[in-house]
């Protein structure tokens, strides 16, 4: 693997520091069918189905904290999705309508690495 | 030659390694949480891809380590030297160690079965009785609803 060392990264005309683009790129991502199988991902080394519309989401490479920015959505599901369980390793998205309900899950995170 | 930081593995793997579907779940049942239903735990295709492949992910014990360094303190297991290539069987055990709690996996002195490494196709696929799910005690595999 090949590793180019930039400060800026420039088209010609705008030039970007290369900390913007690594600060600002995605770490985790991930897209689950209605039973916690991973459909693809980034940065995932598995998920748990934990019951009806509760899946368990743990990273490969950890977060530095758990301060990071995530968001979660249950695809093609009414009602609210929501997010707890928050750790350097792993997150819970749970989909809840006026009870826990299976969908696909898509979640995504921003925040620093360990 | 620097084997660099693991997310930047974890990058050129995903874009050079085709994803692989393990033919296996973890099945468990969390001591601390008995009325919870058993939890089905599912590999991740890319990272399969990387353990079957090796030289990108990092040995065990540094996550095990890991896991008592605080939040916002250096953690071990992104620098480390990454490991060769395992087995599906191999990569299963090491998910097991990383992403189930050992209170599961190596303290519980109980009399029941709460962990089992499953074949997909015993997963029952109907998830009506989903939230009854628990592991079946008697000889054969398949979790009872």
């Amino acid at each position: 693997m090949s590793t180019l060392n930039v400060s800026n990264i420039t088209d010609g005309t705008t030039t970007v520091g290369t900390s913007y683009v690594v600060n600002g790129s995605a770490k985790m991502w991930v897209s689950l069918n209605d039973a916690a199988v991973v459909k693809d991902s980034f940065n995932v080394s598995s998920a748990s189905d934990s019951g009806v519309g509760k899946y368990t989401v743990n990273f490969t490479n950890a977060f530095s904290n758990s301060d990071y920015a995530n968001a979660m959505i249950a695809v093609d599901a009414d009602g609210n999705g929501y997010i707890s369980g928050k750790s350097t390793t792993s997150v819970r998205y749970n989909n809840y309508t006026t009870t826990f309900t299976d969908a696909p899950t898509e979640g995504m995170i921003m925040g620093d690495l360990a | 030659m620097t084997h660099g930081h693991l997310w930047d593995r974890l990058a050129e793997a995903k874009s050079r390694l085709e994803p692989v579907q393990s033919k296996y779940r973890v099945v468990f049942e969390d001591p601390a949480t008995p009325d919870e239903p058993a939890k089905v735990l599912c590999p991740d295709p890319n990272w399969m891809a990387a353990a079957l492949e090796g030289n990108i992910l990092p040995p065990i014990d540094t996550y095990q380590r890991d896991r008592l360094v605080s939040d916002g303190q250096p953690k071990e297991h992104p620098y480390a030297k990454p490991i060769g290539p395992m087995s599906e069987e191999e990569a299963i055990e090491y998910l097991i160690m990383k992403d189930i709690d050992p209170a599961v996996w190596q303290e519980y002195r109980g009399n029941r079965t709460i962990m089992k490494i499953v074949p997909v196709e015993l997963v029952p696929s109907d998830r009506s009785f989903r939230n009854a799910w628990k592991i079946n005690q008697e000889a054969d595999e398949r979790i009872a609803a």
